[in-house]
């Protein structure tokens, strides 16, 4: 089984040059060494970059699969590529290479790939570009099984992209497009909280015969570190995970916000003596309908958050499907804790994210309805 | 993150787009990664010169100190290849490829049928007994030409206008009626709509409607190539479709990944009710090839030993040198665009006449066999008989078969059917017990 990954280039760094280095050079121009003058200090300035607005919390070390190692998320996916590639006998550099600019292309590639039957692991640069391969994804991977009668699929493809928020991402690089593929039948979408999920997430999704999306909260790709097995080993797909145990209320989230609405959960047993369930949801679709109806069923309460703006997010899937199973088990509406309606802004980021303070004061006006 | 792209260098006797009949990239060294390797290692010899050369490195080429702007050629164009005249003669007898009276004959017989079977269905299309139908009138010659320059296992993409590759390759008329019918023969499980065929075993990927979706998937070539499986993939598309950005995105990437593909374009003058002038205002599609990096030919369509020619040199050196081949078949498109369509509202009946008259593929082709003695007006005669019979027994067949068990709309949307999935099910047989009798459920396997 030969596995394949492509890129395409998008983002350009600028890095600034060390004093010394061209700087040095430019000296005999007539300007100053290190002309860029240091801030001075107990000046009334402009904040510099945020602190983030949540906590990793690392899962204990897993014992079942083996030897571990500390990796930070980017890493763990590296691990997971690594360990894929492994298992192709075939080698060399046209396994693993850069693609003309085109995510249409790159998508549209993967899936002529994966219909010989080989593994294809797509790369969209930054979620928010994965919108030119709407087409390729939603017309042709996600329909090449049903339309063609099973004579034909794409089965092994999996695309992976950075996801989420980053402090600075602004609109196009920080968005979390996972509703418009939820609604897309015949997909899986998929996002990890941690570095270990991510590997078993990711290497489940690789070697699921379905096309799948995979997307990494890219704020966590240094940020969350915790020690992930060396070996490969799955985590099933469409399974919800109940992180902590509570009796009543419930919260659901998934990537990023699985920290935020942890550190909610011990906000409001502190402040309010109220015990929280806290799910990660880890598969947007199929999503796990039962393990989110079977807490709420328990606590009669439940609040879902995510970055995506509110309207027609993925929330009001979850929600909608909740009211419809739970109906009389609710003690108070669903509560929705999101993004606004509004693009991704920049400077504005600290107050457009649903943040623990949202999540918090959405979760008591539940208590209290 | 680096991109790395080798570009190859481009000669040319002049800057206008005038060129011999086989357009040539000729390229320094071997093809693949070494070359790659050399080029880069050339570039960087040449940078510790100290001549005035250009050292860009996206473009290999020489400076000019005189401005000029190149020429887009769209009055005498790329020209067309073709071996046979409008009356089937042998115009350079070193280009007839000499086929054998079977291949010929089967040839011939491929296109007849595909003929009468078009009849047919549009007929039945007409008549309310199948909901949508594609004729290919006009373009058999570009379907079995192709097909039959390939090896059997290499693997087809197509748009929709392509049966007669699955024709050429012995697709059973049962099978092509069950898929236009949507009855329980269908392979596709009656889930699409009539002429979107596809063939596992006969290599034909199931055909899709959005246009041009097709040709980035040359991935498939790319995995071919890993496999080192001596397989080609070809990619059919209609002059229009190689307007979407797929079609850019495709050419791109076979080339720059290096992929055993050929792109065989229809270019048959009409997009629907768009005609060829208001869908480009360059040189067709062959021109963009070399600025892609593609070899490159047009090819006169209803001419099936042209096609026959060019495709199996593409075929033969696709493979051999993992590189793509784009092959520009210009014909026309004598029927309409499909049973939705009324032609008669955007061009001339005298038009298609000519056309359907004068320079027809199967005609062409019958000239060509009478004048071998392959073929008199008795045989002919015999097989539009027997031909037409064959077509009207699968079809009545095909209509009196059941339709496929409503369960059927569930299955394969995933390899495995997600609990979701089965609860919407199980609600569906549930409704069609109390409300049952408002469906044609009659006409349904149980």
């Amino acid at each position: 089984m030969a596995a394949v990954c492509a890129t395409g280039c998008r983002l350009l760094r600028l890095c600034a040059a060390a004093v010394e280095g061209p700087w040095g050079r430019l000296r005999g121009l007539g300007l100053a060494r290190g002309f860029l003058q240091p801030k001075p200090d107990g000046e009334d300035v402009a904040p510099r970059r945020q602190v983030a607005h949540f906590t990793f919390q690392p899962d204990p070390e897993p014992r079942e699969y083996g030897q571990t190692q500390k990796m930070n998320l980017f890493q763990s996916v590296t691990s997971a590529l690594d360990n894929s590639l492994a298992k192709d006998p075939t080698a060399g550099k046209d396994r693993v290479f850069n693609t003309p600019l085109c995510e249409q292309g790159i998508v549209g590639f993967g899936i002529g790939i994966a219909v010989t039957g080989a593994t294809a692991i797509a790369e969209i640069q930054f979620a928010d570009y994965i919108f030119p391969a709407f087409d390729q994804i939603v017309n042709e991977a996600a329909k090449y099984r049903y339309r063609s009668g099973d004579l034909f699929n794409c089965g092994s493809l999996t695309i992976r992209s950075p996801w989420g928020c980053v402090g600075h991402g602004a609109l196009y690089h920080s968005q979390s497009p996972e509703a418009f593929f939820a609604h897309c039948p015949g997909i899986k979408v998929v996002v990890p909280r941690s570095p270990f999920q991510a590997k078993g997430l990711l290497l489940s999704c690789i070697e699921d015969k379905n096309p799948c999306i995979f997307f990494e909260p890219k704020i966590l790709y240094r940020a969350a570190v915790e020690q992930v097995p060396i070996e490969p080993y799955n985590i099933p797909l469409s399974q919800a995970e109940v992180i902590q145990e509570g009796s009543d209320v419930t919260l659901v989230a998934w990537g990023t916000q699985v920290h935020v609405i942890r550190e909610v959960a011990s906000m409001a047993q502190e402040r309010l003596g109220v015990s929280c369930e806290v799910i990660d949801l880890r598969t947007i679709v199929p999503w796990d309908v039962d393990t989110v109806c079977k807490s709420v069923i328990k606590t009669g309460r439940l609040l879902i958050s995510h970055e995506a703006p509110l309207t027609g997010g993925f929330a009001s899937e979850i929600s909608s499907t909740v009211q419809e199973e739970c109906f009389l088990n609710l003690e108070a509406p669903i509560s929705r804790v999101c993004g606004y309606d509004t693009p991704f802004p920049h400077i504005f980021e600290p107050f457009y994210i649903p943040d623990k303070w949202k999540c918090y004061d959405a979760l008591r006006k539940m208590i209290n309805y | 993150m680096a991109v790395a792209i080798a570009v190859p260098r481009v000669w040319g006797p002049s800057r206008s787009l005038r060129q011999a009949a086989l357009l040539l990239l000729r390229r320094p060294g071997p093809r693949g990664i070494a070359r790659n390797h050399l080029h880069r290692q050339q570039q960087q010899q040449q940078f510790s010169s100290l001549d005035d050369k250009p050292q860009f490195p996206g473009a290999s080429a020489e400076f000019i100190d005189k401005l000029e702007f190149i020429q887009p050629n769209v009055i005498s164009g790329i020209p067309i290849y073709r071996v046979m005249d409008r009356q089937g003669q042998i115009i350079n007898p070193s280009e007839d490829p000499h086929l054998p009276q079977e291949k010929v004959l089967k040839l011939y017989k491929s296109m007849t049928l595909l003929n009468t079977m078009d009849r047919i269905l549009y007929e039945s299309q007409r008549q309310g007994r199948i909901s949508f139908y594609m004729t290919n009138y006009g373009e058999e010659g570009t379907h079995v030409g192709s097909a039959a320059a390939l090896d059997n296992t290499d693997l087809v993409f197509g748009q929709y206008r392509e049966a007669g590759v699955l024709m050429y390759r012995d697709y059973p008329l049962e099978l092509f009626m069950a898929q236009c019918y949507g009855n329980v023969s269908d392979l596709g499980k009656g889930r699409q709509m009539p002429v979107h065929y596809g063939c596992k075993e006969r290599h034909f990927v199931t055909i899709s409607s959005p246009l041009a979706t097709q040709i980035p998937q040359v991935g498939a070539a790319y995995a071919a190539k890993r496999a080192n499986a001596n397989r080609a993939v070809i990619c059919y598309f209609g002059e229009g479709a190689a307007s979407e950005g797929d079609a850019h995105a495709g050419f791109n990437f076979a080339a720059t990944l290096e992929c055993p593909i050929i792109f065989f374009c229809r270019n048959n003058g009409y997009a629907i009710s768009t005609p060829t002038s208001e869908q480009y205002r360059g040189d067709g599609i062959a021109a963009r090839g070399p600025g892609y990096g593609i070899m490159s030919i047009r090819v006169d369509g209803n001419d099936v030993f042209a096609v026959y020619n060019a495709t199996r040199e593409a075929r033969q050196r696709a493979v051999a040198e993992n590189q793509p081949f784009l092959i520009e078949a210009m014909t026309y498109r004598i029927g309409h665009h499909s049973t939705s369509d009324d032609s008669s509202a955007y061009r001339s009946v005298d038009e298609v006449n000519y056309w359907d008259k004068q320079d027809h593929p199967i005609s062409r082709l019958r000239h060509y066999l009478l004048s071998c003695g392959w073929w008199d007006d008795e045989q002919e005669k015999a097989w539009r008989k027997q031909s037409r019979k064959k077509v009207m027994e699968a079809f009545e067949q095909a209509e009196r078969k059941l339709k496929p068990n409503p369960n059927l709309l569930f299955s394969d949307v995933y390899q495995e059917m997600p609990a979701q999935l089965r609860k919407q099910q199980e609600s569906l047989a549930h409704h069609l017990q109390t409300y049952g009798e408002h469906y044609p459920l009659d006409h349904f396997e149980k």
